[in-house]
């Protein structure tokens, strides 16, 4: 079986950690800087008011004037959901991640170590703990194991057995699918509310009328398809930071208190000469609140620059100054070596190229080798950009 | 008699470079990919969809995803969402 811990309304919880009293309040996260102003989860006081998550700002203000708004916190959101997750393994449960507050696991293993499948959802609640009000579903399919979750109370275990799962999917609301809001719209103009009510239309005609993503939310409303379960490999545990006595919005300072940090986190031991292939840098805030970005190098590398050109430019979407500026070494490679090259590219070896082409050439016969001619380098097709044509001269 | 010397240049054709290869992806609920060629994805750097040639009848329509695989390999998957099949292809 396919287990789901859902923490709803995760983020919020996470920036209520802070300001627990704003807990008993009518607050809503705040949207996103630079995005769309839509409100994200809200406490239950501002639901009970009629506010609703991914409500306009301006709508939500209207329907509750008293409305507090949380600063994100995403750094601590990453920082408290990291530590659920360890607590999770720790308990034995090979974790799959899908975002903060939603996480998956095989029950196969510690089914027997718990003694059945329900006493291992609940060792897997009392590992997230209770404080965060943690939900449990288990299905024989990826999404009916978080639909299951997600209607699950606080503290609850939903199981749903394979022969009961089209009954229990079907009274279900569309919301649980992953669409877009006007796609929401267009199915309940249709009369379709429900996930019975859109699994029992034709796939042909919902992938006519509302193309691949409607299709996929089709398949789901059947159940989804049947996918394994794969523990993540735990990141690793590298960081330093640095708190500054005073704020700085400098970009200049940013800079060097960031070198600094590079050049202090790579000297550190425990990385054993592994290289670095993702690499976070993350900044509490002056006002409160956390900003954070994270890089997945392209190469795994130790070199200070290419880490340096990387992350550093970065710094300049901070949104304000800020009182501590911290450097983690996401995740590191299991080898620590790298193949280097067999020719390095200079003038002095296009003579040997040349001629190791023209034995080429009388080995394997004329057409051996090609030239690269650009015919449309801006197409957005890749393969319409560059033809390799025969070269015999 | 003598054989025309380009003739067999002429009738060699030119290759497309970076040519979309069929490949065996498993996807998440949705639609990211989890597993390529069975190697399990480590994670999805970027994602992003090329819609082009819609005038044709030959309309291109693919949502790419550039992964990183579970022994480090960078590659470059898409779904062509005419036929319904992956792809990996470099150059994207």
């Amino acid at each position: 079986m396919i287990a789901c811990i859902a923490v709803p309304g995760f983020e919020l919880r996470a920036a209520l950690r802070r300001a627990p009293s704003l807990a008993l309040r009518p607050s809503a996260l705040a949207p996103e800087a630079g995005t769309e102003p839509l409100i994200g989860p809200v406490t239950a006081a501002a639901d009970a008011l009629g506010v609703r998550p991914g409500m306009r700002l301006g709508e939500a203000l209207a329907t509750c004037p008293g409305l507090v708004l949380v600063e994100r916190d995403p750094a601590a959101a990453e920082q408290a959901w990291e530590e659920i997750l360890r607590s999770l393994e720790d308990a034995g449960f090979a974790v799959d991640p899908a975002e903060p507050g939603c996480v998956f696991f095989e029950t196969r293993g510690v089914e027997r170590l718990y003694g059945g499948l329900e006493p291992a959802l609940q060792r897997a609640l009392a590992a997230v703990g209770p404080g965060w009000d943690p939900q449990a579903g288990a299905a024989e399919r990826r999404f009916a194991a978080l639909a299951a979750a997600t209607v699950a109370r606080p503290g609850q275990v939903i199981v749903v057995s394979g022969d009961r799962l089209q009954d229990f999917l079907a009274p279900l609301p569309l919301s649980l699918l992953p669409l877009e809001r006007e796609r929401y719209a267009e199915l309940e103009a249709l009369g379709v509310r429900s996930l019975g009510q859109l699994a029992g239309l034709p796939g042909a005609a919902v992938a006519e009328r509302l193309g691949p993503d409607g299709r996929r939310a089709w398949g789901l409303a059947r159940g989804g398809a049947a996918a394994k379960i794969r523990g993540r490999r735990p990141p690793a545990e590298l960081f330093e930071a640095i708190e500054f006595p005073e704020a700085v919005g400098n970009e200049l300072t940013l800079r060097r208190a960031f070198s600094a940090l590079l050049d202090t986190l790579l000297a550190r031991p425990e990385r054993r000469d592994r290289f670095v292939r993702k690499v976070a840098i993350s900044a509490r805030l002056v006002g409160g609140g956390s900003w954070r970005r994270t890089t997945t190098l392209r190469d795994p590398t130790v070199d200070r620059e290419r880490i340096r050109a990387a992350l550093a430019p970065k710094l300049a979407e901070l949104p304000t100054p800020i009182v501590e500026l911290r450097l983690e070494l996401v995740a590191l490679t299991e080898s620590d070596g790298q193949q280097l090259e067999l020719l390095a590219a200079g003038a002095e070896d296009r003579t040997r190229l040349r001629e190791g082409l023209r034995q080429v050439r009388a080995s394997t016969g004329s057409g051996s080798v090609c030239t690269v001619v650009e015919v449309a380098p801006w197409s957005r097709i890749p393969e319409a950009r560059a033809l390799f044509v025969p070269r015999d001269d | 008699m003598v054989a025309y010397p380009g003739g067999a240049r002429a009738v060699r054709s030119a290759g497309r470079l970076n040519e979309p290869r069929p490949a065996r992806v498993e996807v998440n609920f949705d639609g990211s990919p989890w597993q390529v060629n069975h190697q399990a994805v480590e994670l999805v750097r970027e994602e992003w969809r090329v819609l082009d040639r819609w005038w044709t009848e030959e309309p291109v329509s693919r949502r790419y995803f550039e992964v990183v695989l579970e022994s480090g390999e960078n590659t470059v998957v898409f779904r062509d969402e005419e036929c319904e099949c992956w792809f990996t292809q470099r150059g994207a």
